[in-house]
């Protein structure tokens, strides 16, 4: 795995910086574009880590789906979404969130890169087929509730939209 | 610097470990810091992101594909979050003149 350590080490360089710029661009339609970015990176970081399926379904649904369906919305929203500048008080709090749970977490990945043994050379089948037996067999409760939980995202989408639709109209009609 | 970062990061499990947790880091000071709800729903994209890596990661160290699967059904749950969070960033934040989750005076609790 020793030879794939530098387009690992390019990919998560990626990832890591289209986050952080996501995180202090001003326009949303900038970052949109690095989610995009970022996602992709991801994607990679899976296939070089042998997930191959998980890096289509990435490709699939976080580049394709969402950031296009994050896209439309920035469209719709008034002024393109801009957002008013952040209050000094409010980047003090952020950056000190962002340091307690970095350090937590840092802390926490060195004990355990301290305590564990490196990865030994893949002896299972990561193609397809595992994933497709680890979904139907002992995953399969979780499988099945995914599809209840896409099922609630979709109506719950529509009827959102719809009570949006209906009293824009009522008020237009009040008018 | 980046020969600090080297002589730490031995392995590319450690280097995937530690983007993981700098990944999260960020998606919270994006979380803590936007003001606009589109750039929330994305920071916490960037969480779930971070996350995902992590379960791949064990995945691979184990050798156990449980946590690929898992992976997928986070992305399933991200998809879904995303539907649902972008509709009501909609159908609220589209009759106000700005995009700013600090100024509705009407959400209660």
């Amino acid at each position: 795995m020793t030879d794939r350590m530098v387009p690992l080490a390019i990919a998560c360089a990626i990832a890591l910086f289209s986050a952080l710029g996501l995180v202090l661009a001003r326009r949303i339609v900038h970052c949109a574009c690095l989610l995009l970015v970022h996602s992709l990176a991801i994607a990679a970081c899976y296939l070089l880590l042998a997930a191959d399926f998980a890096a289509m379904g990435q490709v699939i649904v976080y580049s394709g789906a969402i950031v296009v369906l994050f896209l439309f919305v920035v469209l719709l929203l008034p002024q393109d979404g801009v957002e008013p500048k952040a209050r000094p008080g409010r980047l003090a709090i952020a950056l000190a969130g962002g340091g307690v749970v970095g350090a937590v977490l840092l802390s926490g990945a060195t004990a355990v890169a301290a305590a564990s043994a490196p990865a030994a050379p893949a002896t299972v089948d990561f193609e397809i087929k595992g994933i497709a037996r680890s979904l139907f067999g002992p995953q399969l409760v979780p499988f099945e509730l995914t599809a209840i939980l896409l099922l609630v995202a979709i109506v719950g989408g529509v009827t959102l939209w719809q009570r949006h639709t209906t009293t824009r109209s009522d008020a237009e009609g009040r008018r | 610097m980046i020969a600090l970062a080297a002589s730490l990061v031995s392995t590319p499990e450690v280097l995937v470990l530690a983007t993981s947790a700098l990944l999260f880091t960020v998606g919270v000071v994006g979380l803590l810091l936007r003001r606009s709800p589109i750039a929330l729903l994305m920071s916490i994209e960037i969480l779930l992101n971070a996350g995902n890596l992590l379960l791949v990661l064990g995945a691979r160290v184990r050798n156990q594909i449980d946590g690929q699967t898992a992976a997928l059904l986070v992305l399933v749950l991200g998809a879904a979050e995303a539907v649902v969070g972008l509709a009501l960033a909609l159908a609220f934040f589209r009759p106000r003149p700005d995009a700013d989750i600090d100024s509705p005076g009407e959400v209660q609790g």
